[in-house]
């Protein structure tokens, strides 16, 4: 098991790419409201009128990556570090349970 | 890319269901026992990036873009099954802790993003990467996501919701990400170059490939 200065120190370039992308998502939110982001999917079905029937059973804890009241742009990094952190925890709990160590 | 809750008839939702199911038994047990040390926190690190890459929306002017969905770069960088494994943890979290794609429709999702894209991601660039691998790299990103696309064109296609038009759906899906596509490739080939320079001993590319 590698200690976390060995591995913040070998994983180093990786964990600035990830750093840069969390702190530019800001960016990234603001910019495709500007543009009228819309997917193919929600094209199609805008198209064949299924939008109406979209509905969430789980909102999740940070919905649509935004912390309900908090300023929608730093809760983007919020959600993008929060995100990181628990994918990156989940994939080392299955990784171990598969027999890595 | 993400379906959401209500767009899918139950038993299609049901069907995706199993079929991911058995996908991620089957991946599972293929790893049960082999992966070593450093694989474990690079799964983790793969994931993580591309959870945040997929958080990135690609601000195309128009009204139709997308963002990195990355299930290429999984399953090269840490072959098919780890590959489908650290897609199905994005997508569950996302799901779960971020609404984004309905608990409903996770089969689905799953089924498109952490294994058609990973799979036929890992195939093209094993079948192409002798003789290219720039080209191998570039075509695993875009067909991977081409197709899983249209997958996800296929299921919808299939509901009520979307009055049965499998021909619309299956149309937009594939035309707009079989273009939208291209963008996803040439990120999927400069992101697994950059690991490839950083770090070569982790990657199960051949060393003659990487040189």
């Amino acid at each position: 098991m590698e200690s976390l200065k060995e591995g913040l120190r070998k994983w180093r370039s990786v964990l600035i790419v990830i750093s840069v992308m969390i702190l530019v998502s800001p960016f990234f939110a603001w910019a495709s409201e500007v543009v009228g982001y819309a997917e193919p999917l929600e094209n199609a079905a805008e198209h064949l009128g299924a939008m109406e029937h979209e509905y969430a059973i789980i909102s999740g804890i940070i919905p649509d990556y935004t912390i309900p009241g908090a300023n929608p742009y730093a809760s983007t990094i919020v959600a993008g570090i929060v995100g990181c952190l628990i994918v990156l925890g989940l994939c080392m709990v299955i990784g171990k349970a598969l027999g890595g160590k | 890319m993400h379906i959401p809750d209500g767009f899918m008839d139950l038993w299609i939702c049901a069907v995706m269901y199993i079929i991911s199911a058995v996908v991620i038994v089957y991946s599972a047990r293929k790893l049960k026992g082999k992966l070593e040390g450093p694989q474990v926190p690079l799964i983790g690190m793969v994931a993580a990036g591309i959870f945040a890459a997929q958080m990135l929306n690609w601000p195309i002017p128009g009204g139709t873009s997308a963002h990195f969905v990355g299930g290429a770069i999984a399953g090269i960088l840490l072959g098919p099954y780890a590959g489908c494994l650290s897609m199905v943890s994005v997508l569950t979290i996302q799901c779960l802790v971020f609404g984004d794609g309905g608990i409903t429709a996770l089969g689905a999702n799953i089924f498109s993003m952490a294994i058609v894209d990973v799979f036929v991601g890992y195939w093209i660039f094993t079948a192409l990467r002798q003789r290219n691998l720039d080209v191998s790299l570039f075509l695993a990103g875009w067909i991977g996501i081409w197709l899983g696309a249209t997958a996800t064109g296929v299921v919808l296609g299939v509901s009520s919701v979307f009055a049965y038009g499998f021909v619309t759906t299956v149309s937009v899906m594939g035309i707009w990400h079989g273009a939208l596509g291209i963008i996803e490739g040439i990120i999927s080939m400069l992101a697994i170059k950059f690991v490839l320079d950083r770090q070569p001993d982790l990657i199960p590319v051949p060393k003659e490939v990487v040189a």
